[in-house]
């Protein structure tokens, strides 16, 4: 395989910045989420990218991207309940009716 | 094997983009499991065969289907949603933002020379011996740790769900 680093470097970039858009453009709250996952990922590809490339022989950065995705998945947990605390103080998930805070 | 990275690239690509665009919510989780699958499949293209494994097992298996939950604990099953706006501003400014932060990050791989860096070379046997022997071995900590963390978020997350109902008793 001779694809050099930077091709990944850049596939990770770009899909963080769909994952950004989706998180800043989307009204519902499950899609910024989604959009944060997708940011996520895109991270973690980083990660293991740079341990083909760099750090071959220990499994190091490996284990790194299996915590960051138990993390990960962790986070998502508990978006997912407050989505649904939030719905059912609400009635809806859009982020913009979630305003109790603005002054 | 360049054939397959752009291949996969363009899956992740395709189905990252039609996960926080399409109207329809289903339809988003559907490519957003598009998306976890292009990442796993790269995963196994750079020989982390145990991460993907894994990256299929949590996103797909677990990740995909509890937003599906979500969505169909607090929408109607096929609920649909528009774009909003950003700052007082139109939806597209938030994805102007992205598109600018994807051309400042690509400009700065580009000029670096690391990024021109090839593989150190491919080997035989799979890293999944190695990495069962450090989480048991130096890890285990780390390990016991997010196991802990797990636990938090599971209890934490019932916590978060069921506050109302618990009020209203």
């Amino acid at each position: 395989m001779n694809i050099p680093l930077g091709h990944y470097l850049i596939l990770a970039a770009i899909l963080f910045a769909i994952g950004l858009a989706g998180a800043l453009t989307r009204k519902n709250a499950i899609i910024v989420l989604m959009g944060i996952e997708v940011m996520f990922n895109s991270a973690i590809l980083n990660l293991v990218a740079f341990w083909h490339y760099k750090h071959f022989a220990v499994p190091t950065a490996q284990l790194f991207a299996m915590f960051s995705i138990g993390i990960a998945a962790a986070e998502s947990a508990i978006g997912l309940a407050l989505v649904i605390a939030v719905y059912r103080h609400y009635k809806s998930v859009d982020v913009d009716e979630m305003r109790a805070l603005k002054g | 094997m360049n054939i397959a990275f752009w291949i996969i690239s363009a899956v992740a690509v395709l189905g990252a983009v039609l996960a926080v665009t399409l109207r329809n919510l289903v339809h988003c989780v559907l490519a957003l499991i598009l998306f976890f699958i292009g990442i796993a499949a790269h995963y196994f293209l750079l020989h982390a065969d145990f991460l993907g494994t894994v990256q299929i097992l949590i996103y797909v298996g677990a990740v995909a289907i509890l937003i599906l939950f979500a969505i169909m604990l607090t929408h109607n099953v096929t609920g649909t949603d528009g774009p909003r706006e950003l700052l007082g501003l139109k939806w597209w400014s938030g994805a102007a933002i992205a598109a600018m932060l994807a051309v400042v990050l690509t400009r700065a791989i580009q000029g670096d020379k690391l990024a021109a860096a090839l593989p150190a070379g491919d080997r035989a046997q799979s890293s999944v011996a190695e990495i069962g022997k450090a989480l048991v071995g130096g890890w285990v900590v780390p390990l016991e740790a997010i196991a802990v963390l797990l636990t938090a978020a599971l209890i934490g997350a019932v916590v978060i769900a069921l506050e109302e109902i618990r009020k209203s008793r």
